[in-house]
């Protein structure tokens, strides 16, 4: 008995040496890799926000890292998080399970809980600074303005009006999107060490010419003009220009549209506008020639204007306007019917001929586009087709570019966003010998035009490009490790009580819907640490580090089994063969 | 203390006053009795420990196993195709001299299917390495349980109780239960020398080389041959303190015995009646009822048939192309006695079929009329 107890090899064979000295990693013929991929809303995102790892930092509390996350990529998440249009969820891999992951309201979130901190922005280190001139302190401009100061440049920024923000202060509406918000983003961008000039109109105040002293301009002049219905008289006093009456209401005058609205068009100015009507005591109706479906307009903003009491006509047109002796004006309508074309994406609408609709109202308010105002760029420029994404064009030797509502590409605030950074990148690129054309396809997040700035930050300083990363798509997610769980409803306030003012229409997440939300993000291409390949390991290879946010495989002993890589929910783990 | 109680009820009985800690099963008839009285002895606190309910047999032995490498008593219960399920890992405690004690009730094994008493789901574990009792009654049951951790514990080998399905897990008789008190003298705490010790950390059965696994197999050889031993002396132990001993074979009415029968289980009931009524009626008849089957008791077998002319062996288990495995290793176990007799070997019960003192009095005069025996096993019906 004594014998055994002191050697108990006697009994059974023990081992006391570590099993450590057995290198099974040389008995397998493929190693897994830690393969960081794109998510689908990733590459959506036009301004390319690493949207599953803010999210992931969000779940995980850590708000301030989860904001300066999405700041390396979008100056704006608290504008972004309120009116974009986030084609991110419509493309969420989670969709094709039970419902989208609540991006945007994270987004705003993210922003909200983090309003009293002040982000870390780190300005890349530049020995060579330039002085660049922004024309247009819009949100492309601004952006524009924002990544040429990350990127170690000195700019100045015109702007013609008393404050900066473009559409964002003079066009969208304070219930959409309240003016503490821009200013706290502003007031971020400007903090870079960025110079303002208000109230500098280039082109009257100071010549397009004088710009010639700055290294390199950018345009961004923004689309302020409400296009004409080309119809007789519109001119009349009665009838007033969406842009007009959403800048007029923004400038803080006090605008009575009158009892009866009629707002023309299908767009979210015409949505706009016709919600600040009903906030100023209007009955609301919209007048479109298409119908519900074709509307440009962002859909919750149409259930939003529906739900607050505005009427909608479909398939009209107004031909002729008519001020009548009440001082009312009668317009009337030709009614329309759609005809399916093959080369179009929206059906074309065709009158019917003989059949009209008249509609008496106090106020006609036409929101049927917007058109950028060029008269004060040198024709030149123009014929050149300078404004069209990414061109640049040399004027002697200050380089010219253009980007949001000039150039020819969806109007939104988020594309301006991207057309900012993509100009921002073009002009770093202009000053040095590198082929913008290469660098792009080097730094692009998918292949939906979105580019990543900490890309091309970090090829800028290492001169290392590596290969663009691949989009994950749902059949690599493996949906056995999740469960079904709903999507948070967007809360707003009682449609009654919002019609009394302009304060914002929507509150944001709870904090426990805000939680429950961000863990509802497949984080597809993006390790969030979830530890499967730590646990399904057998040879107990894997390591993590959830803190300095590293994965690593003790490849001595890594078998190359590939249950890592078939336990991970979000294809983060590739298996490569070894030659 | 005295109780009207199945068998499977007086294992239990055993397992409580064993003080056994760790209990892993999966309940399956007719072995639930079993853990189900365990079960309810847990949830009212009546006994002290864990027991694990498993996601099989397999797990439930690798558990046992675990945990007795830890230095605790294990148990668990099973029938036929848990125990058949279990079958890898029965090699492994018996590789590891673990002294995991097992209760198996004697099932027939499917297909057909079927719940009924057969020996042959344990019998076919012959070669795993564990002992094996097989089981007359209920008190025999309860008290070989006592026995097997005692002596397990002294050879570091699995010990497996074995007793029928209904004949004996059913059928309900008064037992006595002993003291608590005196089980505790009987059976004290015990300690394994290979436990796992936190301070020296080491991996548990590693890869080996040859000479190495035949080392350690004829280490396990010995100490399966040293149970003979220590089974009869803890018996006698037993008897002892609890006044009830059975031996590892028991031989009954043999001195001129012209014809004996050879049982194992709950035919030993009936044989012994059924010899008896025999011998009233002048008919020389013995009867020898084997207990321990592994280690097979060769010696004291040899010497308690030493100069018989015939034996009939009676089996309820059949290996399939082999023939009756109590006649088999009997007569393998026989061939180097001096005037080793004839075996006769006889096929009753199978399947749960009833073996009734007429069944055995056809035994008994089918091998007094045959001079030899046949090769092949005698299927005997009523």
């Amino acid at each position: 008995m004594k014998v055994y107890a002191e050697s108990p090899e006697l009994m059974i064979p023990i081992s006391f040496e570590s099993t450590e000295v057995i290198e099974t990693g040389k008995w397998g013929f493929q190693k897994p890799y830690t393969t960081s991929m794109i998510a689908p809303c990733e590459e959506a995102c036009p301004a390319g926000i690493p949207i599953a790892t803010f999210i992931y930092l969000a779940g995980e509390g850590k708000f301030r890292e989860a904001l300066e996350t999405i700041l390396k990529e979008n100056p704006f998440p608290g504008v972004c998080g309120r009116v974009c249009f986030h084609p991110c969820e419509s493309v969420c891999n989670r969709n094709q399970y039970d419902e989208a992951v609540s991006v945007n309201p994270l987004e705003r979130y993210v922003f909200d809980t983090t309003m009293d901190l002040s982000p870390k922005l780190n300005p890349a280190p530049n020995t060579d600074p330039k002085e660049i001139a922004i024309v247009g302190a819009g949100p492309a401009g601004l952006s524009c303005a924002y990544f040429l100061a990350l990127l170690g440049h000195k700019v100045t920024l015109f702007e013609a009006r008393k404050e900066p923000g473009g559409v964002l202060r003079w066009g969208i509406p304070e219930f959409r999107l309240p003016k503490q918000v821009l200013k706290k983003e502003i007031q971020r961008i400007l903090g870079l060490g960025i110079e303002l000039k208000t109230g500098v109109r280039v082109g009257k105040d100071l010549s397009i010419e004088a710009l010639s002293q700055f290294d390199a301009v950018f345009l961004s002049p923004g689309a302020s003009r409400g296009i004409l219905l080309g119809i007789e008289d519109e001119n009349l006093i009665k009838i007033w220009r969406g842009i007009d009456f959403l800048n007029r209401i923004n400038s803080g005058e006090q605008v009575r549209p009158g009892k009866v609205v009629v707002v023309i068009g299908g767009g979210n100015t015409a949505m706009d506008v016709a919600r600040s009507a009903r906030r100023l005591g209007s009955s609301v109706t919209v007048a479109y020639r298409r119908t519900k479906k074709e509307m440009p307009a962002i859909s919750d903003e149409i259930e939003e204007a529906d739900q607050e009491g505005v009427r909608f006509e479909f398939l009209i047109q107004p031909v002729k306007i008519k001020l009548l002796k009440n001082r009312k004006i009668r317009i009337k309508f030709q009614r329309m019917r759609l005809r399916k074309s093959s080369q179009e994406k929206r059906p074309r609408p065709i009158p019917i001929k003989g059949s009209f609709v008249m509609m008496e109202a106090d106020r006609l308010i036409t929101a049927v586009g917007e058109g950028v105002d060029l008269s004060w760029i040198p024709q030149a420029l123009i014929e050149k087709e300078f404004l069209k994404p990414m061109s640049s064009l040399w004027n002697g030797k200050t380089k010219v570019f253009a980007g949001g509502d000039a150039i020819e590409q969806h109007r939104s605030v988020v594309t301006a966003i991207s057309s900012g950074k993509r100009a921002a990148i073009s002009i770093d690129l202009s000053f040095t010998e590198m082929n913008p054309e290469e660098v792009f396809s080097n730094i692009r997040v998918g292949s939906k035009g979105a580019l990543s700035m900490e890309a091309y930050l970090r090829g800028r300083q290492t001169g290392i490009w590596e290969e663009p990363k691949g989009v994950v798509f749902y059949d690599q997610i493996n949906t056995l490790f999740f469960a079904p769980s709903e999507r948070v409803k967007k809360r707003r306030i009682d449609p009654g009580k919002s019609l009394r003012g302009f304060s914002e229409v929507h509150s944001g997440l709870l904090p426990e819907e805000a939680e429950h939300s961000a863990l509802r993000c497949f984080s597809c291409g993006t390790c969030n640490y979830c530890y499967n390949c730590y646990f399904f390991c057998p040879e107990g290879a894997v390591t993590l580090d959830p803190v300095n946010q590293i994965r690593t495989v003790d490849f001595q002993h890594c078998k190359g089994c590939g249950t890592c890589a078939k336990a991970c929910p979000r294809n983060v783990v590739e298996m490569r063969r070894e030659e | 203390m005295r109780e009207f109680i199945t068998g499977n009820e007086a294992v239990a009985y055993a397992v409580k006053l064993c003080r056994t800690p760790l209990i892993a099963a999966y309940p399956i008839t007719p072995q639930t009795g079993i853990y189900e009285k365990l079960s309810e002895w847990e949830a009212s606190g009546e006994i002290k420990g864990i027991m694990m309910r498993t996601e099989s047999e397999h797990s439930a032995m690798a558990s046992c196993i675990s945990a007795s490498l830890t230095g605790v008593r294990t148990f668990t219960a099973t029938s036929s195709q848990g125990l058949a399920l279990m079958h890898e890992m029965l090699h492994f405690a018996a590789g590891c001299r673990v002294p995991v004690v097992m209760a198996n009730v004697n099932r027939l094994l499917a297909a057909p299917w079927g719940f009924w008493a057969d020996q042959l789901d344990s019998l076919s574990q012959r070669d795993t390495g564990w002992i094996q009792f097989y089981c007359e009654n209920g008190q025999e049951a309860l008290d070989t349980v006592i026995q097997s951790y005692r002596i397990a514990e002294q050879v570091y080998l699995p010990a497996m109780v074995c007793l029928e399905a209904f004949f004996v897990s059913h059928f309900m008789e008064p037992i006595d239960i002993p003291e608590q008190e005196e089980v505790d003298l009987f059976l004290p705490p015990f300690d394994l020398p290979h436990k796992f010790d936190i301070e020296r950390p080491g991996f548990f059965v590693p890869v080996v080389p040859s000479e190495l696994y035949r080392k350690y197999k004829h280490m396990a050889q010995a100490s399966m041959d040293s149970v003979k031993e220590v089974s009869l002396r803890v018996d006698q132990e037993f008897k002892k303190m609890f006044g009830r001993g059975y031996g590892i074979i028991e031989p009954i009415m043999l001195e001129d015995a012209e014809v004996v029968i050879v049982t194992a289980g709950s035919i030993t009931s009936t044989a012994r009646i059924t010899i008896k009524r025999l011998r009233e009626g002048g008919k020389k008849v013995g009867l020898l009822k084997i207990r321990l089957f592994r280690p097979f008791p060769v010696e004291a077998i040899q010497e308690t048939l030493k100069g018989k002319r015939k034996i009939a062996v009676i089996d309820r288990n059949i290996s399939l192309g082999g023939g009756g495995i109590f006649c088999q290793e009997l007569r393998a176990g026989m061939v180097h006695s001096s005037d080793h007799p004839l075996i006769y070997s006889y096929i009753a019960g199978v399947g749960g079929t009833d073996v009734t003192p007429e069944v055995i009095e056809k035994i008994v005069f089918d091998a007094t009329r045959r001079n030899e025996p046949s090769d092949p096993p005698i299927w005997v019906m009523e």
